[in-house]
């Protein structure tokens, strides 16, 4: 019993012992209105009123009426205050860890404004401190912990890969010396990678090192720290979310790169841009950006001479909760997109409002919850299939795996890529 | 004592042509030892891959090899080398990709990362 117990107490510091006032104000706000159910894939594709973003942040503030306020300690029937039991946290878990992409659409529908999403991860940060963390997600934190990358790939494997693929820039561009860069101090960007790229899907970094090329920039790769992702983002385990920030930002300053440039990856570039400085509680001393970003700049400044005829298929655009939504990189793909091919069609609703994949808060790794997943992907490929295009562009590569998934379930027939991808077969090679 | 009920691989049963398989959440086998090429057959079927070419199996043969020399799946660039199948060609074999497609298809457990 001393373990619950001892276990109990660390969950309940997160809230007896919050970092500001927003926690507390959030948790004393919900009004019911009840807005939020109709922003929740989990909700409305079941009707399941468990699903409703404001009953998971109900959990959470139960929680904190029974220990936090005089009348929850004494009377906690009168607010509906709750102890915090095995049963409970496994109510937590299925619904904080299993019922939620961390979509953040309820955050932006909330009335009152209350960060819904961020109350969540809040929930998932008190079962954390329980050691309470679905295994599939946590084995790809540990992963990333223990081997420097969360698919564990070996130096050498990843050297041969780059290897492999400078060849076939070479290829690619008729020239003998195009070239990799691998651990060049003083460049002007320090690109990372998400380890599915080099490990499974390497077509995104022919076409990011083409851009490279095209755009004469002064630029390198790390093979000691290149991991754009931070999964403990997802577990809320803030002090290895630290650590893995930490890394990059070291390996930043080592090679003393003028910009840290994010590859497509939604929940990396929200962990290291934006929660990154939190982690870190400092601010960055060089420029930290996305490469959607930086090939809305290649293109307003002329860096890129691109042919849009070269891309003739109707595209359409997933945009990424947390690079959309959470982020604010809301036009730049569409500039990118309008400069990059020839015929392009809208989402409904799409831009802050586009519903997540369904894959997004760390669900496509969860194997525990497959089912609700694959479940909740119904409005994706419904908006999808609306739009009648046969190429769906993403800039982050778990959005990717999953409408990949989306496309073999629902049998969509597109072609699902990232924006670089799109950006290098425009390219005109002067 | 509490004991955390930590939610791990649950494992259910799928079955594919009237045939029984234990998998986890995501359709990879439970039991990786008890794979043989009629698992792969039926997998691959599921997937909407009704018949298993040549390079199909060159590519299963050499994942399988390398997850039991290796314990791990291998590279892209390995599987390209290896069986010299073009990578593009890859993606038409397995529409779900080397991981959730071939690897899946080869009786490996499910790599960890955005797959």
């Amino acid at each position: 019993m001393n373990n619950f117990n001892d276990k109990k107490n660390k969950a309940l510091k997160v809230l007896s012992e919050p970092k500001d006032s927003k926690l507390i104000t959030y948790l004393n706000s919900c009004v019911h209105c009840g807005l939020c159910a109709e922003s929740c894939m989990y909700y409305l594709t079941t009707k399941d009123e468990r699903y409703i973003p404001a009953k998971k942040v109900e959990l959470v503030s139960s929680i904190y009426r029974r220990y936090c306020t005089f009348t929850g300690k004494h009377f906690p029937k009168l607010t509906n205050a709750r102890e915090l039991d095995e049963e409970l946290t496994e109510e937590m878990t299925d619904l904080l860890f299993g019922a939620c992409t961390l979509c953040g659409r309820c955050t932006k529908h909330c009335s009152i404004g209350i960060d819904i999403a961020y109350l969540v991860r809040e929930g998932r940060k008190m079962l954390t401190e329980m050691e309470i963390i679905p295994a599939s997600l946590q084995s790809t934190v540990n992963a990333a912990l223990t081997t420097g990358n969360n698919m564990s790939i070996p130096t050498e494997e990843f050297t041969d890969t780059l290897s492999w693929l400078e060849d076939e820039l070479k290829d690619e561009v008729n020239d003998p010396n195009a070239s990799i860069p691998l651990n060049v101090p003083d460049v002007n960007v320090l690109y990372t990678l998400n380890p599915r790229e080099p490990k499974f899907f390497p077509l995104s970094i022919s076409a990011m090192v083409k851009i490279f090329y095209a755009a004469k920039e002064s630029w390198s790769l790390s093979t000691k720290m290149y991991d754009v992702t931070n999964y403990a983002y997802f577990t809320s385990n803030n002090g290895e979310a630290a650590t893995i920030a930490q890394r990059l930002y070291d390996e930043v300053r080592k090679l003393n790169a003028k910009r840290c440039v994010l590859a497509e990856c939604g929940h990396g570039s929200r962990a290291f841009r934006w929660e990154g400085p939190n982690y870190l509680m400092r601010t960055y001393p060089f420029e930290v950006l996305t490469s959607v970003e930086l090939l809305a700049e290649y293109i307003s400044q002329g860096r890129l001479k691109l042919d849009k005829e070269k891309n003739k298929e109707l595209i359409t655009l997933h945009d990424p909760c947390n690079l959309v939504r959470e982020g604010g990189v809301v036009d730049e793909q569409r500039y990118v997109l309008k400069h990059a091919a020839s015929r392009f069609v809208e989402m409904t609703p799409c831009g802050t409002d586009n519903f997540c994949c369904g894959g997004g808060g760390g669900q496509l790794a969860m194997s525990e919850y497959n089912e609700r997943r694959m479940k909740n992907a119904e409005i994706k490929a419904e908006q999808i299939r609306k739009t009648g295009a046969s190429i769906v562009v993403t800039p982050c590569h778990n959005c990717v795996d999953q409408l990949m998934q989306i496309d073999n379930k629902f049998k969509l027939g597109v072609k699902v890529m990232t924006l670089s991808e799109v950006v290098a077969d425009a390219i005109i090679l002067e | 004592m509490f004991e955390n009920k930590v939610p791990t691989k649950l494992f259910t049963n799928m079955e594919i042509d009237g045939k029984e398989f234990q998998v986890d959440g995501d359709g990879f086998l439970s039991d990786p030892y008890i794979w043989n090429e009629e698992v792969a057959r039926l997998f691959a079927k599921y997937d909407g891959i009704e018949e298993l070419t040549e390079k199909h199996w060159a590519i299963i043969n050499f994942i399988r090899k390398n997850w039991e020399e290796k314990g791990m799946a291998p590279m892209i660039r390995s599987i390209c080398q290896i069986t010299g199948v073009k990578l593009k060609e890859i993606y038409q074999l397995f529409p779900l990709g080397p991981a959730r497609g071939a690897c899946r298809v080869a009786g490996l457990p499910k790599p960890d990362g955005c797959v």
